[in-house]
């Protein structure tokens, strides 16, 4: 939380006045009532037939409050849209201070007998809960629901927090008609805004002299209409980078005299950051690890073995416990002493150890995917950091949390955007890109004997490295040998594994390997004394992971990969090639992927060689229908068969 | 003789006590570790029954979490309410050489809402331990003291805690002050443990050493029906206000009936006058039964809001009335009373719910038992089931949450033990229609007919409410061995008299067939392709079960291209067993050709050594699903 001068907050002077409300509560028509389906959205349960939110200051004995006002009116229209008949207020607190929820009135309509018949929500049905140490709820769940009802209720919330203004959600899960939502901020206070989503609205701002607080006031009014559900897909980054609504960043303070700027540019921020006492006092101070470190660098003589010794230090002595941050939680000391912290404390302590050993290193502030992006300049919504070295001009991300990380391979929802760099000593702050991981491979060789019975069996061997490597091992860690045997086999269509190793797959440097024996009983069928066999065998894809017809958001990959298969088929004796699929290449456009599959042979060796590479880990909605169609070629040529006939 | 009991009884906590434990991950026993990702070291639960309105609780825990997967299995958490205090608890945490990590006391717990997602509000707490371990293996000791008033359930054992985690020591002990304290004790799956069982007067000791991990195999049974455990239960007790004695069901009955349900099932004047204006003049008590069921599924809606008396009593018919939400108890309790305003006898009933069937105990009557409540309707000798916390399942279907099991009937005059409706194999019925047509490219339109009935009807007759964009997901996963589907239409009829469901879709797809040098190559099973076999074992340990069963049946006719004739049929197959039945024909009649399909996986308990030919059964029925018929050009 940042500090204001006391003077401000004295100028809030208390007085009521109402504000003007387009639906009065309490006015639900029967029309309402008795519309069966939202036109707009036929798949509707339910609508949010109007909300109106109202955010505002008020003074409170002295100190300014931040007061929100919500007002919203849904539609149920069946028994799927009963979960919108209950409320869950989440109210933010500290040990100290707590946001408070008061004034709830809410009531359900029903049509009975062509009469409108209101039920108003019992107080005693409003429950409290403590759901964590940083937040409480406050829930309800409203009377006499049933398919049709309309429902309504207001609060007010009201927040100490208050240059913390929560994002305004303009899109939800179901679709809303109408939508107002209104924003009062003191002159002076300037509060950067930032529109996301892909829903148009044009705020409106002016400005009047809010007695209640006894100061000019900024409005801004977003007026929304027939917004539409925003609906979940598969392979989504995050979906609240494509909701509709608008965020709120104090960006400076300016009353006359006093003036003060907050983050305005990202070098404001990075000097925001790089100003806190973590960043300029705390990140130096050696004395807790020199000892230590000495010892462990003892052996090594230039930067970069230094820098994969530290890091292998870190990763093997120090647990993450699972918290975000971009500043201290433990700082150094108690972090070195519990062996543990939240992902500042160990990057942190990554960079203070590698400037230790004489090593260029800052660290880099980034909003992780599940943080969502920050669309602008920001501090609060920067969740985490990284350790990121420079050797010989080089450039190396670090991140120490994650047991399979390496150098210049973090885990994928650090790929989420870009990284702010805090060079405090050159006075260098850059904003760096970290949004997509380098490709990784997937590479596959089978040497394969096609059995007179129709039956295979032969050698598999595999390669994975970087990010395949990485979900590799995540998958193969604690697990015992004959449950991964049990898995493997089901992945790969029921075949049998034996005489299964994997090389590498316990450490976190460099790609894993895996051999095995297998034999497929179902490898091929014999229709006709002829023997039908898709050549790519247990490797094929087999099913299209994009099948639905339209597509809103990007697809995340979360990293670029290329896999290579290679397919040494020995036919049986006494058998000859009848046919086989015709060897094809495919491009996505722009590059964005492309899939190669040769076929040869000779005598009696067919030899397949299969390429599929996706080259960005995102790719956007607008080239959907080609991904589609790109999966849908893949899988058409997978089931192409080999035809063998007896001689 | 008092005093002489006492005198045994401390010899034998010296005993318990005398143990002491290495607290480094070294010292335990290899074969404890195969399989394992955590060891329970120690768990010594000690229970004294003080006085019918007084029970203390020691618990002391100590595991050894071997990886990552075995922390759930720490479980330094208890739970808690306004009725049972926690007292001292703490934690110490070990590295692997028995060195202490950290101490935690009861403050540094963390008090949270035991509230879960599909509760509105419950005034349950939990106090549990947030700990980030930093190296593994580690060890962590939890201890905790809890006084309660309640003597009405008494906490169950298990001397496993679950599959791939092993037991070192693990002791279970009661001690009551008076014989008519002492609670009635069963045993359950003790065969092939050597579990001792020690009793004095006014003491009972049950202890178990080194129990290996099991590992978690399909099909196999729940671990419940496993495990060795021990399930108590008072024959006399006291229980949030009210005392009680129970020695047979019918007790169990009587006790919830006068002092949880009685009286609780009064309605407002206008309310009984409405509901009869409902039934209006509708003479037949089963008709009437259906018109109320109706009324609740369109009125009222599941919420499910835990206060008061340990989540056992229903809040009241009239409170159900005015709020038209409640969870399964208050439902239930408010459709009893609005059938007994119309006449209409109803059983309130308890009942353990899951797909999982979980059976009240024959001779083991207990309040503890159930966690769900549904009612029966009495009608020419036959009860007739409702679950009234669904607005959608017809009347007298129960579905697989609910089917199959015994359960408490609560009647006025005492408890009665009965078995719900079953659904087992050719009940749970599916037939599927199709007419196929075959193009040149390889491509097909298709118009299919699904009829459902049983717990296949439960499977799909939701599918009734659900939005367009679902139903396309839903299909394109349902039949996602023809690539490249598209839905062209889909109509539902919803028979909740007979309790069938019926599809009517329209779908294309290019590129069904895959063509291969002028010829095609397609599988005759296009809506109905069991790819399912089930995970291969090296050596199979569990038994095997197959809970319910069910019938397919399939008949599609393919209308081929122009120009295409048969080159060959795969073969035709019949394979009967002690599994099931197979039957999978083709036939020409013109230019078309005729599947037929006919899949019986029958109900059943099997041993291990079984499991193998069973996948072998479903590995022959997915490769004749698979296999193609070839079409050449004339």
């Amino acid at each position: 939380m940042r500090k204001f001068p006391i003077v401000i907050s004295i100028l809030f002077i208390s007085i009521q006045f109402l504000t003007a409300q387009e639906v009065k509560f309490g006015e639900v028509t029967k029309e309402e009532l008795l519309e069966k389906e939202y036109v707009n959205d036929k798949s509707a349960n339910a609508v949010v037939v109007y909300k109106n939110q109202n955010t505002y200051y008020v003074n409170a004995g002295g100190d300014g409050m931040l007061m929100t006002k919500v007002h919203e009116r849904i539609k149920i229209y069946n028994k799927d849209g009963f979960d919108y008949a209950t409320k869950s207020i989440n109210l933010f607190k500290t040990r100290h201070d707590s946001e408070g929820v008061s004034k709830i009135k809410a009531f359900t309509y029903n049509l009975e007998n062509d009469k409108i018949v209101e039920t108003e929500l019992d107080k005693n049905q409003i429950f409290k809960t403590e759901a964590s140490y940083n937040y409480k709820q406050v829930k309800f769940t409203m009377p006499n629901v049933k398919e049709g009802s309309v429902v309504e209720f207001s609060y007010l919330i009201s927040s100490p927090f208050i240059w913390n203004i929560d994002e305004f959600r303009f899109q939800y899960d179901i679709p809303i008609k109408k939508l107002h939502a209104e924003i009062r901020t003191p002159k002076g206070f300037k509060f950067k805004q930032t529109f996301k989503g892909s829903v148009p609205f044009y705020p409106k701002e002016s400005a009047e002299r809010d007695n209640r607080i006894g100061m000019n006031v900024v409005i801004n009014k977003y007026n929304l209409n027939n917004v539409p559900a925003l609906k979940e897909e598969n392979y989504v980054d995050n979906i609240d980078n494509y909701r509709a609504g608008v965020m709120f960043e104090l960006v400076s303070v300016n009353i006359p005299p006093y003036f003060k700027s907050y983050a305005q540019t990202w070098k404001d921020v990075a000097q925001t950051i790089g100003n806190s006492d973590d960043y300029k006092n705390e990140l130096d101070k050696s004395n807790s690890f020199d000892d230590e470190l000495d010892i462990l660098l003892a052996n090594e003589d230039d930067q970069m073995g230094k820098m994969k010794s530290i890091f292998k230090y870190v990763k093997d002595n120090i647990t993450w416990n699972g918290i975000d941050g971009k500043y201290f939680y433990n700082g150094l000391k108690k972090t070195l002493k519990e062996k543990k912290g939240n992902a500042a404390d160990i990057n942190l302590l990554t960079v203070a150890m590698l400037r230790y050993a004489g090593i260029d290193a800052n660290p880099v502030i980034i909003s992780t995917k599940e943080n969502a992006v920050p669309f602008f300049p920001t501090v609060d919504r920067l969740n985490y950091v990284l350790a990121y070295a420079i050797i010989n001009d080089k450039p190396y991300f670090l991140d120490a949390t994650e047991e399979f990380s390496d150098v210049n391979l973090l885990p994928i929802k650090d790929y989420n955007w870009r990284g702010i760099l805090i060079d405090n000593d050159s006075m260098k702050w850059d904003l760096i890109d970290i949004n997509s991981p380098n490709k990784a491979q997937r590479m596959a060789n089978l040497e394969l004997t096609l059995n007179e019975d129709g039956t295979s069996e032969g050698k598999c061997s595999l390669r994975y490295t970087k990010h395949a490597a990485m979900d590799y091992r995540k998958e193969y860690k604690d697990k015992n040998e004959e449950s991964y045997l049990t898995d493997l086999e089901t992945r790969f269509n029921g075949i049998e594994v034996s005489n299964h190793e994997t090389r590498n797959a316990t450490t976190f440097e460099g790609p894993v390997s895996e051999f095995f024996d297998f034999f497929d009983e179902n490898a091929s069928e014999i229709i006709n004394d002829k023997i039908y066999f898709q050549p790519l065998t247990f490797l094929k894809k087999g099913e299209n992971p994009f099948k639905m017809e339209k597509r809103e958001y990007p697809v995340d990959f979360g990293f670029p990969f290329k896999n290579t298969y290679v397919v040494n088929i020995k036919i049986p004796e006494g058998y000859s090639l009848e046919s086989k699929p015709e060897t094809i290449l495919m491009k996505l456009p722009e590059d964005m992927g492309a899939f190669k599959y040769v076929i040869n042979n000779d005598d009696n060796m067919i030899k397949l060689l299969v390429n599929y590479e996706i080259n960005h880990s995102k790719i956007g909605a607008d080239v959907y229908l080609y991904l589609k169609e790109f999966y849908k070629q893949i899988i058409v040529k997978e089931s192409e068969q080999i035809v063998l006939s007896k001689i | 003789m008092r005093l002489f009991s006492y005198i045994i009884l401390s010899l034998f906590y010296n005993l318990s006590v005398s143990q002491t434990i290495n607290y480094s991950s070294e010292s335990i026993p290899k074969e404890l570790l195969v399989n394992a990702n955590a060891v329970v070291r120690i768990n010594d639960m000690h229970i004294e029954i003080v006085a019918l309105r007084q029970m203390k609780i020691t618990h002391t825990r100590v595991v050894t979490v071997i990886n990552e997967s075995g922390s759930k299995h720490a479980q330094a958490y208890i739970g808690y309410n306004k009725s049972l205090k926690v007292k001292n608890a703490q934690a110490i945490i070990y590295d692997s050489y028995g060195k202490v990590l950290d101490k935690k006391k009861q403050k540094d717990f963390i008090d949270v809402s035991a509230v879960d997602g599909g509760t509105l509000y419950s005034d349950s707490r939990v106090l549990f331990l947030g700990y980030t371990p930093i190296q593994y293996p580690y060890t962590i000791s939890f201890t905790y003291e809890v006084i309660t008033d309640n003597t009405g359930t008494i906490p169950s054992w298990v001397f496993l805690d679950g599959f791939m985690v092993s037991t070192e020591n693990s002791s279970y002990k009661l001690d009551f002050s008076s014989p008519e304290l002492k609670p009635n004790i069963k045993e359950r799956n003790f065969e092939g443990y050597a579990i001792e069982r020690e009793e004095v007067n006014g003491g009972i000791l049950y202890r178990a050493n080194n129990i290996a991990a099991i590992k978690e195999e399909s099909l196999s049974p729940s671990f419940n029906k496993l495990v060795p455990r021990l399930m108590i239960s008072p024959f006399n007790f006291y229980y949030e206000g009210y005392e009680g004695t129970i020695k047979e069901w019918n007790d169990v009955g009587l006790w919830m009936y006068s002092n949880l349900l009685k009286g609780r099932d009064e309605l407002e004047l206008g309310t009984v006058a409405k509901i009869k204006e409902l039934v209006n003049d509708e003479m037949n008590d089963l008709e009437k039964a259906k018109l109320v069921y109706k009324y609740v599924q369109q009125n009222t809606r599941y919420i499910s809001v835990q206060v008061g008396i340990g989540g056992l009593q229903p809040i009241s018919a009239i409170e159900v009335d005015k709020l038209k939400y409640g969870d399964c108890k208050g439902l239930s309790n408010y459709t009893k009373a609005l059938l007994k305003a119309v006449g209409v006898k109803a059983y309130y009933t308890h009942v353990e719910a899951g797909r999982d069937k979980i059976d009240f105990e024959n001779n083991f009557p207990s309040i503890g038992q159930g966690n769900h409540v549904i009612l029966a309707i009495p009608y020419n000798e036959k009860y007739y089931w409702i679950d009234c916390t669904s607005q959608v399942h017809p009347f007298g279907f129960l579905g697989d949450f609910t089917d199959g099991r015994r359960v408490l009937l609560i009647k006025p005059d005492g408890g009665e033990i009965v078995t719900t409706e079953s659904y087992i194999n050719d009940d749970n019925h599916q037939k599927t229609y199709a007419s196929v047509r075959l193009k040149e490219s390889g491509s097909i339109v298709g118009d299919i007919k699904v009829l459902t009935k049983g717990t296949q009807y439960d499977n799909h007759f939701y599918l009734e409410d659900m939005a367009d964009l679902e139903l396309e997901k839903y299909y394109k996963n349902y039949w996602k061995n023809i690539n490249n589907l598209e839905i062209e239409s889909y109509q539902f009829e919803n028979n909740k008299d007979s309790v069938v469901f019926g599809e009517h879709i329209k779908v294309n797809a290019t590129k069904y067939a895959t063509v291969t040098d002028g010829k095609l190559l397609l599988s005759g099973n296009l809506f109905n392709n069991s790819q399912y076999v089930p995970n291969r074992y090296r050596s199979r340990k569990l038994p095997f079960e197959v809970q319910r069963g069910y019938l397919d049946e399939d008949e599609y006719i393919i209308d081929l291209p122009e120009g295409y004739a048969v080159e060959a049929f795969p073969q035709e197959t019949s394979i009967k067993n002690m599994f099931g039945e197979y039957e999978v024909s083709y036939a020409l009649n013109g230019n078309q050709i005729i599947f037929k399909r006919r899949l019986l996986i029958k109900k059943g308990d099997y041993v291990n050594t079984d499991y193998n030919d069973y996948r072998n059964f479903r590995r022959e029925i997915s490769k004749n699903d698979n296999s193609k018929i070839v079409l050449t050009k004339i």
